[in-house]
């Protein structure tokens, strides 16, 4: 009784003694103009848009990102961690913005804030080249598909593989590169992401990889996140602005050009996602 | 694989080291008071000790990693990637060599400090003169098998944000689609950063005073 009274009142303090230090946080916008950085949070395994070629951070993000800062007089500074830990990484204020990007979803629309969408996130197949077994997207009933843990991926590929005579045998790995990995190694027969993504690694990767079209799944996009709260609405604000000026200019296409080959007809924000 | 890749490892290895250094050297000076706190004839203090081990020594150093990084900021401390990275892996190895100097001091055989005592040297002089060479030589074959150990620990301080060398093994491994070669390099660059290390040990161990020879 006694040992539990205590615990609760040092629980009770430590979350007061947080409340008072998060009071203090004022605009982040404000802070980020007088740091002159604005910390972006990423994975660095997801090609194309941020993955590391031959020891350099590269990447749609990381040139998009690029042109943001321009736009709000800042530098920008990164910060990699793994795909399950940027969530909650953001939310202890590591960073002020995560590139991911993440599938834009009604769940995580509930808990953050996303940006202007920068591509087209509906998911598709990527096989081995010359797999004659999978030839449409049907084709993976009853077998193992690689798929990144905590991603808006695998709740499609689980939603599809319901709908299908076998299920799909999902494999969920911390990146996708290890599910790439694994496909190259023939110990999965596919990996489902999304579209952008497993085009970029077909065309790297000619002769290995082959996309499995059409996409299935509902369409989706790929926006930035940052936080709801009214600390952080002047900074997400500023980014929105320099990502429509970026779009409107005909920055965004090209980028888009460079990265996937093709541009994308984005809308200027999703307000209400599919899924 | 070419020589560009395993550079980029050996450079990712840097950080695996002096993390690694860092991390050991720090964690020895806590071990000290902790060890001390231990020893205290003072309850309280050797609760706190105890209380010290149990956590660090019990809780997994991943999830402390994740404790230091994520639940800090909630009471206002937002620490840095490496900062996070090298508090984890001091508090961690802190406990375990705080043990070793328990057991080492422990071990000073209580009629060399009843002799001393005898002749009249003071507490402070039968502490530097007899119980500390003691205790660090009894206890310096575990302090390098420590610093072993958290110098492959380090590959973990990646949940944090730091690129060390099995980060950038697994990011170059996914990017090149080589992985044989690039884990192989990296096992080997780990290996002979071990090796290095065990036989420096055993160089000072060798020179320590009142070793065998």
């Amino acid at each position: 009784m006694k040992a539990k009274s205590l615990l609760t009142g040092l629980v009770g303090a430590a979350f007061l003694l947080g409340a008072a230090f998060s009071a203090h946080a004022a605009d982040t916008l404000a802070a980020v103009k007088a740091a002159g950085t604005l910390k972006v949070g990423t994975e660095t395994a997801f090609a194309p848009f941020d993955y590391i070629d031959a020891g350099e951070h590269t990447g749609l993000n990381v040139d998009l990102f690029a042109e943001i800062g321009k736009e709000l007089g800042v530098k920008i500074e990164w910060v990699a961690l793994p795909w399950d830990g940027v969530f909650p990484a953001l939310e202890a204020g590591k960073f002020d913005i995560v590139a991911g990007p993440a599938t834009i979803t009604k769940k995580r629309m509930e808990r953050y804030r996303f940006t202007p969408p920068i591509a087209e996130a509906t998911i598709a197949i990527l096989k081995k080249a010359g797999d004659t077994t999978i030839s449409k997207p049907e084709d993976i009933a009853g077998k193992t598909i690689g798929v990144g843990k905590a991603t808006a991926q695998l709740d499609q590929l689980k939603e599809f593989s319901d709908t299908l005579p076998t299920k799909v045998d999902v494999r969920e790995y911390p990146a996708f590169t290890e599910t790439y990995a694994d496909l190259a190694a023939g110990r999965i027969a596919g990996v489902a992401n999304s579209l952008p993504n497993i085009a970029f690694v077909a065309s790297q990767r000619k002769g290995t990889f082959e996309v499995v079209l059409p996409p299935f799944g509902k369409k989706s996009y790929f926006g930035f996140i940052g936080l709801k709260d009214a600390d952080h609405a002047p900074l997400m604000d500023a980014v929105d602005a320099a990502m429509l000026k970026i779009k409107a200019d005909g920055r965004m296409a090209e980028l888009q050009k460079k990265w996937f080959g093709a541009s994308f007809d984005t809308p200027d924000a999703v307000k209400d996602p599919a899924f | 694989m070419s020589t560009k890749l395993f550079e980029l490892l050996l450079q990712a290895s840097i950080y695996t080291v002096t993390i690694s250094v860092v991390s050991i050297l720090i964690g020895f000076a806590i071990s000290i008071i902790v060890s001390a706190m231990l020893l205290s004839r003072q309850r309280l203090f050797m609760l706190l000790g105890q209380v010290f081990i149990s956590f660090f020594r019990g809780v997994p150093l991943l999830v402390q990693l994740l404790l230091i990084y994520n639940l800090l900021p909630v009471i206002g401390i937002n620490v840095p990637s490496i900062v996070a990275a090298v508090v984890g892996l001091s508090l961690c190895t802190a406990a375990y060599q705080a043990e070793n100097l328990r057991g080492g001091f422990a071990s000073v055989p209580s009629g060399l400090v009843e002799s001393a005592e005898m002749v009249g040297l003071t507490p402070m002089q039968i502490f530097r003169r007899i119980k500390a060479p003691i205790a660090l030589r009894l206890t310096f074959p575990a302090l390098v098998n420590e610093a072993i150990l958290i110098l492959k620990a380090s590959s973990l301080v990646s949940v944090v944000g730091i690129v060390e060398l099995t980060r950038m093994a697994q990011d170059l491994a996914g990017s090149t689609f080589l992985p044989l070669e690039i884990f192989a390099s990296a096992g080997l660059i780990y290996l002979a950063i071990n090796w290095i290390v065990a036989l420096a040990g055993g160089l000072i161990e060798r020179s320590l005073p009142g070793a065998p020879r």
